[in-house]
């Protein structure tokens, strides 16, 4: 069910605040593929597949064509949904060097929300755009993802008698993380569980630090087979396995009654978890994407790391933070406090740790997992082992 | 009856699917024909028997709030002078396994509880594009 393909080169532009890159959102994914095959050490020209998600606005063949591929033979995305695609992108770039379809595949997202219009600003739904399911909700001021999964994540807490200090567990690990992190956009501004309590609501339960930051930047992971990969001067990351896919009628309308509350990451975590024969406690080192937190904690239950009811303990007395954490998780901060880029820059930490590049560095990592965005439909993760 | 949040805001872009339950002022769900499964949002397919004879039946009106929150963010500059507001989760009496988005009138919106029994009422608007009368379902406590 998984294939031997490798990740030899990760890139990354500057992160910024959304609006505050000096480049357009198709500079940066340039800038981030460049970046990557440097760090693989390989010529633009040799890379012949590329893969982003979510109606990317940065086509293949733009990009094949100013980094002067000299073929270009894979392109693709998952469907659409958000960074629920994140660890999509790498099983797709699996599929095309394992099929033999492609020789270097790189998996890249890029956001310049100045650029263009902000995602949780609702303007997309406003104009008559965004998912169909919440175009019902826009007479009642339903617009956003955040009010969206608050709905899920209120019933949730209701039904499992889970308090805001699990919400805020997940916030406060983020933070910490990124403290240890100059890449990181909130760098040097450490939060407190107070600070935590007295911000802002943005949607019950929701405070300000629950909900993802919006940053302009960009992310690019490069695959091949381990055969091409000894012939490159650096790490190659194996990965383990990939899923990507979603249960029945999930794709429907996000609050059906068949899975209201929930994230719909039982599926996803099935997968990983049979596909390389490992269980949740194996796992070294966890980045599991926030878009807010309420998905986070719900998405842990769902696969399987632990029951609803005892999730406040679970994350709790900094079990999530540092590199010595009970589960060392969102290392580099994550989509809250190091940057959002859609997730992918969550997957680029996963095959950092894997390399013994973090700056929240887990010793001996065996087995490094990220999982896309819970919150939207088809799901997805990718698992890495040990760098050789 | 006057918008909960404002009679300029935002109304619905109608469509085929979705003018029913817009513009009837009644609870439209769409149902098979052929099986009698009920599906929100409507679709051109049942999703339980992939038939196609499809057609959208008017429910009692009532349900039960599945979700509540309250949005203190104004995402929209319209919504400035509305924050906060209750949006909702409701499961429609009648067909069973839908559920439809809303907000809750005519009462605090922090006092909007999970599980309350709720009824629908209906906003007066105008489809700004067409002039086509609208008729937008919320829903109101119902006092035991």
């Amino acid at each position: 069910m998984h294939g031997q393909a490798v990740v030899v080169g990760v890139g990354e532009s500057e992160y910024y605040k959304h609006g505050r890159s000096p480049d357009t959102e198709f500079q940066l994914a340039c800038t981030a593929i460049k970046n990557a095959a440097e760090d693989a050490g390989l010529e633009l020209r040799q890379l012949d597949g590329l893969i982003s998600y979510m109606d990317d606005r940065n086509s293949p063949l733009r990009i094949a064509a100013a980094l002067g591929f000299d073929e270009l033979s894979w392109s693709a995305t998952p469907w659409a949904g958000g960074g629920n695609n994140s660890s999509a992108t790498l099983q797709f770039a699996d599929a095309a060097v394992c099929g033999g379809y492609a020789n270097y595949v790189v998996g890249f997202r890029s956001l310049a929300q100045g650029q263009f219009y902000r995602l949780g600003a609702g303007t997309g739904v406003a104009s008559g755009g965004g998912p169909p399911g919440l175009g019902w909700g826009l007479p009642y001021g339903l617009m956003t993802p955040a009010q969206e999964c608050a709905l899920h994540t209120k019933r949730w807490m209701h039904d499992h008698g889970v308090s805001q200090e699990a919400l805020a567990n997940i916030s406060l690990a983020c933070y910490a993380n990124a403290q240890l992190n100059p890449r990181a956009v909130r760098y040097g501004q450490a939060l407190t569980r107070e600070d935590y309590h007295a911000s802002r609501w943005i949607v019950e339960p929701f405070h300000l630090f629950d909900c993802c930051q919006e940053n302009d930047g960009a992310a690019a992971l490069i695959v091949t087979t381990p055969e091409r990969a000894k012939d490159l001067p650096g790490k190659a990351v194996p990965i383990l396995a990939t899923a990507q896919g979603l249960g029945p009628e999930i794709g429907a309308n996000a609050f059906q009654e068949r899975w209201f509350p929930g994230m719909y990451y039982g599926n996803v975590g099935r997968m990983i978890w049979e596909r390389a024969g490992v269980k949740p406690e194996d796992i070294d080192v966890l980045q599991l994407y926030e878009n807010f937190t309420g998905p986070v904690v719900m998405a842990l239950c769902e696969m399987g790391y632990c029951e609803p009811e005892e999730v406040e303990a679970f994350t709790g007395d900094g079990a999530l933070e540092g590199p010595n954490a009970r589960l060392p998780f969102n290392t580099s901060g994550g989509n809250l406090a190091e940057a959002y880029i859609h997730g992918l820059e969550m997957v680029v930490e996963a095959v950092r740790q894997s390399r013994g590049d973090s700056t929240c560095q887990v010793d001996d990592v065996n087995l490094s997992l990220a999982v896309g965005g819970p919150g939207y439909a088809p799901g997805s993760a990718v698992l890495f082992g040990p760098a050789s | 009856m006057t918008r909960y949040l404002g009679d300029e805001f935002l109304t619905p872009t109608l469509t085929e699917q979705n003018t029913p339950f817009f513009t009837s002022g009644r609870i439209q769900i769409q149902f098979c024909d052929d099986c009698d499964h009920a599906q929100q949002p409507p679709d051109d397919v049942c999703y339980s028997c992939q038939g196609t004879n499809l057609a959208f039946r008017a429910t009692p009106g009532t349900g039960s709030v599945e979700s509540a929150v309250l949005v203190h963010h104004p995402i929209h500059p319209a919504l400035q002078e509305r924050v906060p507001y209750v949006v909702v989760v409701v499961s429609v009496d009648g067909a069973p396994g839908c559920n439809v988005t809303g907000n809750v009138v005519g009462c605090p919106p922090e006092s909007v509880e999970i599980g309350a029994r709720v009824r629908a009422v209906f906003e007066e608007a105008k489809d700004p594009a067409t002039g086509q009368d609208l008729l937008i379902p919320q829903w109101e406590l119902v006092q035991d």
